[in-house]
């Protein structure tokens, strides 16, 4: 495997440890996806409809909605989402990557990410961890800090690669962490 | 804050296996070998070994017996001759434990910051460490258990 994964300090600050385990489970993402052509990528695992690609899509949204969106207030979708997507089709991310290459999943998926990280760095340069976002709940109309968002991030992508878990063992028989 | 997703995923696994026979508990969803059943009986015991075997370096509690010595998967593969009721009273009484365990790690001087008695690869993890890695354990079987559900009765989002 090209990527290589780093395991999160054992005994380290609050902030460094987030990261590591926010960074060790995109890692593991890129893992479970690598290797794999555009025909893999758009397999599915019935009766579930995911796919190894929509999983790097939805990603891709997640950490382009929580830190660029709501964290930093950003009010336009992402320059790789169609005017309208959601419109018809409120999964269009999951259901619209067995369109596009491994390359180009992967560039939104990068890309998207590293804006991500800017945008903890800014404010980590600033407030830390508690940090608010711009965007308030809107189940409970207040904002979130950073704390809650990186330790969110970190179990929706730790469930997702439990499903990429399975698709990967699916589509060629690859396991493991 | 660390606590309060942990304590999520612990209620997700058991929403996630309730409500099913023994029959569909022990149903893997191939290739995989995994079992809802299986998912259950491993994060019980994982949460057995990080806070009492390596936060607090307690031996193996007596239900886990010398299960191991004839299969390394033995808490995966031995689920099926449990019944719910056995796995999720067990379930109830080691998590529990590990968070009275845990209640008392908080209230040293150290909280979280406060390092393992068992080490690691040679270094000793921290209390928060344990946590992290904990909710990101759990939310990775919670996805395999998604998949396994959805094949068993076509239940999502539990």
């Amino acid at each position: 495997m090209a990527t290589q994964r780093t395991d999160p300090p054992l005994a380290a600050s609050e902030v460094d440890t987030l990261r590591a385990y926010l960074a060790y489970h995109r890692d593991t993402m890129r893992r479970k996806t690598e290797g794999l052509d555009q025909a893999q990528l758009s397999q599915v695992h019935p009766p579930s409809t995911l796919t190894l690609g929509g999983l790097l899509k939805h990603a891709a949204l997640n950490d382009d909605w929580w830190f660029c969106r709501v964290f930093e207030g950003r009010e336009t979708e992402p320059d790789w989402v169609p005017a309208g997507a959601f419109d018809e089709d409120e999964d269009w991310e999951l259901s619209s990557a067995r369109d596009d290459s491994p390359a180009e999943l992967r560039r939104i998926f990068d890309e998207t990410a590293a804006a991500a990280d800017a945008a903890i760095d800014r404010a980590l340069a600033k407030d830390g961890l508690d940090t608010l976002s711009v965007t308030p709940s809107r189940r409970e109309g207040t904002p979130f800090s950073l704390r809650w968002i990186i330790l969110h991030m970190i179990e929706e992508y730790a469930r997702h690669n439990g499903h990429a878990d399975m698709l990967r063992e699916a589509v060629d028989g690859q396991v493991g962490e | 804050m660390l606590r309060s997703f942990l304590d999520y995923y612990r209620a997700t696994i058991l929403r996630q296996t309730e409500g099913l026979d023994a029959v569909q508990l022990a149903t893997p969803l191939p290739p995989t070998t995994m079992t809802l059943g299986g998912v259950l009986k491993h994060l019980t015991w994982v949460e057995s070994w990080w806070f009492r075997r390596v936060l607090n370096g307690l031996p193996e509690p007596a239900w886990v017996g010398d299960g191991f010595a004839a299969d390394p998967d033995w808490e995966w593969t031995s689920a099926k001759d449990d019944t719910w009721e056995l796995l999720v009273s067990r379930y109830r009484e080691v998590v529990a434990e590990c968070d009275a365990i845990l209640d008392a790690a908080l209230a040293t001087p150290e909280g979280l910051d406060l390092l393992a008695q068992r080490p690691r690869h040679g270094s000793y993890a921290s209390v928060r460490w344990i946590l992290v890695h904990l909710v990101e354990e759990y939310a990775r079987h919670a996805g395999h258990a998604d998949l396994i559900r959805e094949a068993i009765d076509g239940r999502t989002d539990l």
